[in-house]
């Protein structure tokens, strides 16, 4: 009795050849976008999770002494010496008027993502040790409706990732440093 | 180092190797292509250059030769002689006698060339018609030559800069090094960190060498300017060239060039006067226009002065008003200096209508943002009647700079030396609350002085520079800096030293920030701003007016 059961269905199975063939290849097809993976660095911002993709990050360094550069814009926090090189470091949070964590305030070392835009490199200043993250593409939502809705910044949110409940707002630094700071600064 | 005379020769004896490749080259295409007119004309062209050049510099054998055989090309392309076999001889002959000539430039062994070669070029070049004369047979002289490549080479500037940046940066490390070496207080380190020392050293002043230029290079080309001109504007000039033997880093003198330009063209069309206006002013109907360069230690002093109309202050004053660069009350007690300063200001050089009168202020902005974009200083001095005086402090290279070192509210910085004046320390009661300023009284002349960390630190809107009070001790210690015929005291917290600096570029976004010339690393691995002072300046004033 089992038997013509099972059977059947491999029969039926079997009926329409061809047009399974393609339905399963364009499954593969399909599979391998889904897993395509994307590698992304995540910091805090005040309490929420940001992240970059981790092409767009050089090196992720102790911050070393920073060196303040007086009448810069304060999201400016001034120029270090990384490897011989001197670059800024900013402070996302001042940058995006967002609050720090009270929690982390008394936080004494931090680190320090350099970011690498075409032609020069940027410092940005995070408080605990960035994490490495990898997650398939599928998990950003690239357009979320929101952001419509938030009036600043839009353009540098890349997406939002969510994976194991968390929240991952991941943002395109190249966008970030290609037409905002520079607009930022003041000319003196 | 090499003298002068003996670069040039160098200089010519590669070239003019250059110019025989060239002539084998084409001597050779044109055995095989006897009618092409290009060939020919480059050949031509080459002889020519190599004619005047020997010349010039008192190589007379090669001059002649050349000569000769230019006139044998120049029958050849006029058809009057046939390129023929015995004639084609004759001419790779005459080119390799250029040769060996140009070879045993400097061999005094070397005696005469061929006569009987000689004399076949003169067959071929005085005996057009008659092709019967016999030609002499010339021995081949050694066939075997060997292939020398030439002892010059042409470098891109790029390479240079490279080259140089490279350098800055072993500076930076070297200085690293070695100030670790003496805190490790190791002895052989400190053996090996002082040979590094004394080899980037040298390192660095071979690479600022192999860029620098005569300025003559660029003088050169007045002549003709100020030649063009005058004669547009119906003026005589007499041009007085001097110092063209100093040297200057490339790329300065590239950047220069313009603002040369835009003085000289000034200087001729609305500083010097009519012949007939000159005359009725007791002068000579040809006015001087007197250029000159001078090496000072590690700068070069331009100096461009001409005998005009002198620049009339009062009218200065009038069109600053005007144009409401500066008040009529501020007008009334400006000094000399302060007034003609205001030429610079960029509002000042649209102001057509004192241009017409006056003659000075067209562009001279553009010519100031110049010198300050390379760290140089200019000033002016004018005598009404009697001429201006444009004087062009300039560093002889770009990337290493004497500085000033000090500290404001545990920050480092330096000032480069070429901006600083003098430094003074002066008690507390020696400055002076002024009009929302400090003043104080240095030799007789009365000094603005500023208080850095205020004007660096103070948030914008509680900022006081007047108040003496925000001073920290008794003892001021204050780097009188220059800019723009005017003097400006900065009071510092602590004075360091004089070094040598490298000054790096800020990289973006941080490079819109004018204040800063850039950075640089200190021996000890920390940052170190690199203030500029045209910048701190106009900030001041900025801050003074609001």
């Amino acid at each position: 009795m089992p038997e013509p059961a099972d059977a059947q269905p491999v029969a039926a199975k079997a009926e329409p050849t061809t047009e399974k063939q393609d339905s399963t290849t364009s499954e593969t097809v399909r599979e391998q976008v889904n897993t395509e993976m994307v590698h992304l660095i995540v910091f805090r911002l005040g309490t929420e999770e940001y992240a970059i993709r981790i092409d767009q990050v050089k090196e992720v360094t102790v911050t070393p002494g920073i060196t303040r550069m007086p009448r810069t814009p304060d999201f400016v926090k001034g120029v270090a010496n990384i490897r011989g090189d001197i670059i800024a470091i900013i402070d996302l949070e001042k940058r995006f008027n967002i609050r720090p964590n009270p929690e982390k305030a008394e936080l004494t070392t931090s680190y320090t993502l350099v970011v690498e835009a075409d032609d020069y490199s940027i410092g940005v200043d995070v408080k605990e040790v960035p994490q490495s993250l990898n997650l398939a593409l599928t998990k950003i939502d690239k357009a979320p409706s929101f952001l419509q809705d938030v009036s600043v910044s839009e353009n540098f949110i890349e997406g939002i990732a969510k994976t194991d409940n968390r929240l991952i707002i991941v943002l395109d630094m190249h966008k970030i440093l290609t037409q905002d700071e520079v607009s930022q600064l003041p000319n003196l | 180092m090499k003298s002068r005379e003996q670069e040039y020769k160098e200089i010519f004896i590669a070239e003019a190797l250059e110019y025989f490749d060239a002539l084998n080259r084409h001597i050779s295409t044109l055995e095989r292509e006897p009618e092409s007119e290009e060939t020919l004309a480059e050949i031509f062209r080459l002889l020519h250059n190599l004619k005047a050049n020997s010349k010039a510099i008192g190589y007379l054998q090669i001059s002649d030769v050349s000569h000769k055989l230019e006139t044998a090309f120049s029958l050849i392309r006029n058809k009057e002689l046939s390129f023929s076999d015995e004639v084609v001889k004759v001419l790779f002959d005459g080119i390799d006698l250029l040769g060996e000539l140009i070879h045993n430039v400097d061999n005094p062994g070397y005696g005469e060339p061929d006569p009987l070669l000689l004399r076949n070029l003169d067959i071929i070049v005085e005996n057009l018609s008659d092709s019967t004369i016999e030609l002499a047979k010339v021995q081949k002289y050694n066939t075997s030559k060997n292939l020398a490549l030439s002892e010059l080479i042409y470098i891109q500037i790029k390479k240079l800069d490279h080259m140089m940046n490279l350098v800055g940066e072993l500076m930076i490390d070297r200085d690293r090094v070695l100030s670790i070496s003496r805190e490790l207080n190791n002895d052989e380190l400190k053996n090996v960190s002082s040979h590094l020392y004394r080899i980037t050293e040298e390192l660095q002043y071979s690479v600022m060498d192999a860029r620098l230029v005569n300025i003559g290079s660029l003088f050169n080309k007045f002549p003709r300017i100020v030649r063009d001109v005058a004669s547009a504007e119906g003026k005589q000039v007499n041009l007085e060239l001097q110092g063209h033997d100093i040297q200057i880093d490339r790329n300065i003198l590239q950047i220069m060039a313009d603002s040369l330009l835009h003085l000289v063209r000034n200087a001729i069309t609305h500083g010097l006067e009519k012949p007939e206006e000159r005359e009725t002013k007791g002068k000579s109907r040809v006015g001087v226009l007197r250029l000159t360069a001078q090496s000072d230690r590690e700068n070069v002093l331009l100096r461009l002065q001409d005998d005009g109309r002198g620049i009339d202050l009062k009218l200065v004053k009038r069109a600053a008003v005007e144009k409401q660069l500066i008040s009529a009350d501020a007008a009334r007690g400006m000094a000399d200096n302060e007034v003609l300063s205001l030429l610079f200001e960029p509002g000042f050089s649209t102001a057509r209508e004192v241009t017409e009168f006056s003659g000075r202020g067209v562009g001279l902005d553009v010519v100031k943002n110049a010198i300050d974009s390379i760290g140089g200083r200019i000033n002016v001095s004018s005598e009404k009647g009697k001429g201006t005086t444009f004087s062009l402090q300039l560093p002889s290279s770009i990337a290493v700079k004497g500085a000033l070192l000090f500290e404001v509210d545990s920050i480092y910085f330096a000032i480069p030396l070429i901006h600083t004046d003098q430094v003074v320390s002066l008690d507390k009661d020696e400055l002076h609350e002024v009009g929302g300023v400090l003043i104080a009284n240095l030799q007789g002349e009365t000094v603005t002085v500023v208080y850095l960390n205020e004007l660096l630190n103070a948030p914008e809107g509680e900022m006081d520079l007047g108040d003496k009070s925000r001073l920290k001790g008794q003892v001021q210690n204050i780097i009188i800096v220059s800019y723009n015929n005017r003097k400006l005291g900065l009071i510092v917290d602590k004075l360091y030293r004089q070094q040598d600096i490298v000054v790096k570029p800020l990289s973006k976004p941080l490079d819109q920030i004018d204040i800063y010339g850039g950075v640089t690393l200190l021996g000890t691995g920390k940052v170190c701003l690199v203030l500029d002072v045209p910048a701190i300046t106009r900030y001041f004033v900025h801050r003074k007016q609001v």
